[in-house]
């Protein structure tokens, strides 16, 4: 599985929308389940989908899918 | 620690009861997008058997609980529907018209870190000496039980308090232990005194004390840093699950069928090995392993006894062989005398447990099943779904804890009846043997009964006992008239009303005191009239006159307090047709509305109906009257 498609499954599951809703250009701001709330809880699956240990200051900067999949990359997840 | 499994195999399970079992095994590994996948493999298993509604009212972020909640309830095959108060512990929650009180809830939990109930916890206690921390520790527990009044004064369900430990390990250190000062016993104690005033001036209310969950997870698992500096909430996802979990089970609590009897399979249930095959000395049970896991986990059901559960056998042996393990095996802890009633024989289980709801008079749905064998277990899945039927873990290492997640063996409250059932239900055994030998003679009944030289202690209008009141009125449904349920505020207030008689009856004879086993609630109409409200007597003393002596002493009494016309009524349910002619048969005369009356100024306010076998005392309440206001 691509980890695109590996992040979209973690974010439907955890957020509870379909994963067609997420595409690359999926973030908080036009996802209304990508609360700040859900946020956190997406940032716990996104550690444990991918094996990672996130910093609080990664939290507020990881509000997109581009961003998550930049920083994945920024860490050799490919 | 036990044997890991991977965190997919959950999936493969295909009954709730399996899935818990499972999930408990991988519980350190679960997040959120775990627990959505587990509540959306739970669906597909069986349908949900209700719903429950959850109120929340915190001082830090709890909707992150959300997801938590939602597995904890999908595990027990319940809905849930959870409102979170505003952030803060909003005090308005508990004015009538909040939407704490509007969203109706089962449960209500007040989540609550200290310093939010006192600034006192924003400075180091240790600055006080004892004195000065004994009055700190008055100022909290002030603040706390006005809170918790307020709150308990709304209809918000059972009330469950939960405070957040210390997320840092005391002041002073490793030294803190050896202080007179010590953080920790003062804030063991303070819970104790928070526990103490719940338990003694508050229905319906608990303390989920998070500590005891501390230890269980260790501190570094239980809060996530990140979360609580960055969110405001506490719980790395282990600790979500159990909190939630906790909330849950009382919800279940509360809501489901009482569990009363735990029924058990003998071989690798109380000890490791099969003793037909085994024998005595081959079976494993004492201080190595793995007969020392069959012992922990004996020791547990005796714990489980004191919790108020009764312990019964279910074993497919020879009676002979299990008799030899429970008198003579040098590590057997759990003795004969411990099960209320046996069967050990070869017929099915199924059989055997519709056997043993007859003979301690108890429905199935009273009954927890424990047994090794996967086949035994889904065979009384399908044939009595009333039982609850929990399986043994194969793995020794398990077996200490196989019943620590089974929500119905956890209890809200516990009463003195609760912690002696066990001599009771024996009692009752040795009382059905004692009256075998008197035969089926026409006297032999009325021959039985005077030689069980019975004592009834009737008293009226006592706060003392109101706990227990309150489960006879929650808990009766055979003997029972009208089936009107009460808790414990309710009747304190019956007992203080004026124009109310709250009267209850225990009994004693020559094999024991059955403790506090009827209740009556009469209303006073006016100067000369009264009514039966409810009337009900405990299914243990069922078959020795106690109705008939406990009905004509509360008559007598009316008779005394001026009463001439007594109503009552048979309100039917599907449990009592025991009780449908009991009126009739006490000489009262149906009316045309459908009521029961009965003249107490005409003859003796006594029927003349053969001598009790039960001698009467008793204690005198408050006058009976008509309300004055």
């Amino acid at each position: 599985m691509s980890i695109f498609a590996q992040l979209q499954d973690a974010i439907a599951t955890t957020l509870n929308v379909a994963p067609e809703k997420i595409s690359e250009t999926t973030s908080a701001d036009n996802l209304t389940a990508w609360d700040s709330l859900g946020h956190v809880n997406l940032m716990m699956a996104i550690e444990q989908t991918f094996d990672i240990y996130l910093e609080v200051e990664d939290f507020s900067k990881l509000t997109s899918v581009e961003a998550i999949l930049a920083y994945l990359d920024s860490r050799d997840i490919r | 620690m036990t044997k890991p499994i991977p965190i997919d195999s959950t999936l493969q399970a295909c009954s709730r009861p399996e899935l818990r079992a499972l999930v408990s095994r991988v519980s350190d590994r679960l997040n959120v997008m775990w627990a959505q996948k587990l509540v959306a493999h739970c669906a597909t298993l069986e349908p949900e058997e209700g719903s429950l509604r959850i109120g929340i009212v915190r001082s830090f972020t709890s909707e992150l609980l959300d997801p938590w909640l939602k597995l904890a309830a999908a595990l027990q095959g319940l809905g849930i529907d959870i409102y979170h108060a505003p952030y803060g512990l909003s005090l308005q929650e508990a004015e009538p018209d909040s939407g704490l009180v509007s969203h109706a809830p089962d449960v209500t939990v007040l989540l609550l870190d200290c310093e939010s109930v006192h600034p006192a916890f924003n400075a180091p206690l240790v600055e006080h000496d004892a004195d000065t921390q004994r009055q700190v520790a008055d100022v909290v527990l002030d603040r706390l039980c006005s809170i918790l009044e307020r709150f308990r004064s709304q209809p918000i369900g059972h009330m469950v308090l939960a405070l957040l430990p210390a997320r840092i390990g005391p002041a002073l250190g490793t030294f803190d232990a050896q202080s007179e000062r010590s953080q920790a016993r003062w804030w063991s104690d303070l819970k104790g005194r928070i526990a103490a005033c719940l338990r003694t001036s508050m229905r319906a209310a608990s303390l989920l004390d998070l500590d005891e969950l501390l230890l269980d997870i260790g501190r570094s698992h239980f809060f996530d840093r990140r979360l609580w500096y960055s969110a405001r909430f506490p719980f790395a996802p282990r600790a979500a699950f159990e909190v939630a979990t906790r909330i849950v089970e009382v919800g279940v609590l509360t809501k489901r069928p009482k569990a009363k009897v735990i029924a058990l399979d003998a071989d690798n249930t109380l000890w490791g090995g099969i003793i037909g095959e085994d024998g005595i000395e081959g079976i494993a049970l004492g201080p190595d392993y793995p007969g020392n896991c069959y012992l922990d986990f004996q020791r547990r059901l005796l714990d489980l006894e004191q919790r108020g559960f009764v312990l019964a056998l279910c074993s497919k042996n020879n009676a002979a062989d299990v008799e030899h393990v429970l008198s003579s095996h040098p590590h057997q802890l759990i003795k004969d005398h411990h099960f209320v009633a046996k069967r050990v024989n070869w017929l099915d289980k199924a059989t055997n447990l519709r056997e043993l709801a007859d003979e301690l008079n108890l429905g199935l749905s009273s009954f927890v099943f424990v047994d090794d064998s996967a086949h035994e277990i889904a065979a009384v899945r399908r044939l009595l779904p009333e039982v609850e039927a929990v399986q043994m873990p194969h793995e020794p290492l398990d077996v200490p804890t196989a019943l620590e997640h089974v929500a119905r063996l956890q209890t809200l409250s516990l009463t003195a009846e609760d912690q002696s059932k066990t001599g009771m239900y024996i009692a009752e055994r040795e009382r059905r043997s004692h009256k075998a030998r008197f035969g089926q003679d026409a006297g032999a009944l009325g021959d039985y009964l005077s030689s069980l030289d019975m004592r009834m202690q009737v008293v009226y209008d006592s706060a003392a006992h109101v706990g227990r009141l309150a489960q006879l009125t929650q808990k009766t449904n055979q003997f029972n008239l009208t089936t009107r349920r009460r808790d414990e505020q309710q009747l304190a207030d019956l007992i203080a009303a004026q124009d109310w008689l709250v009267a209850h009856f225990s009994l004693t004879d020559i094999f024991g005191d059955s403790g506090i086993v009827g209740l009556a609630l009469v209303r006073r109409l006016d100067d000369a009239a009264a009514e039966l409200d409810s009337f009900l007597m405990s299914c243990r003393v069922i078959g020795r006159t106690a109705e008939q002596a406990f009905l004509e002493t509360l008559l007598r009494k009316l008779k005394q307090e001026g009463v001439r016309t007594f109503f009552a009524d048979y309100l039917p349910t599907s449990k009592n047709g025991l009780v449908a002619d009991f009126l009739p048969k006490q000489g009262f005369s149906r009316r045309a509305d459908g009521r029961h009356e009965r003249r107490l100024d005409q003859g003796p306010a006594v029927s003349l109906a053969a001598k009790s076998p039960i001698v009467v005392t008793e204690s005198n309440g408050a006058p009976f009257s008509r309300k004055t206001d």
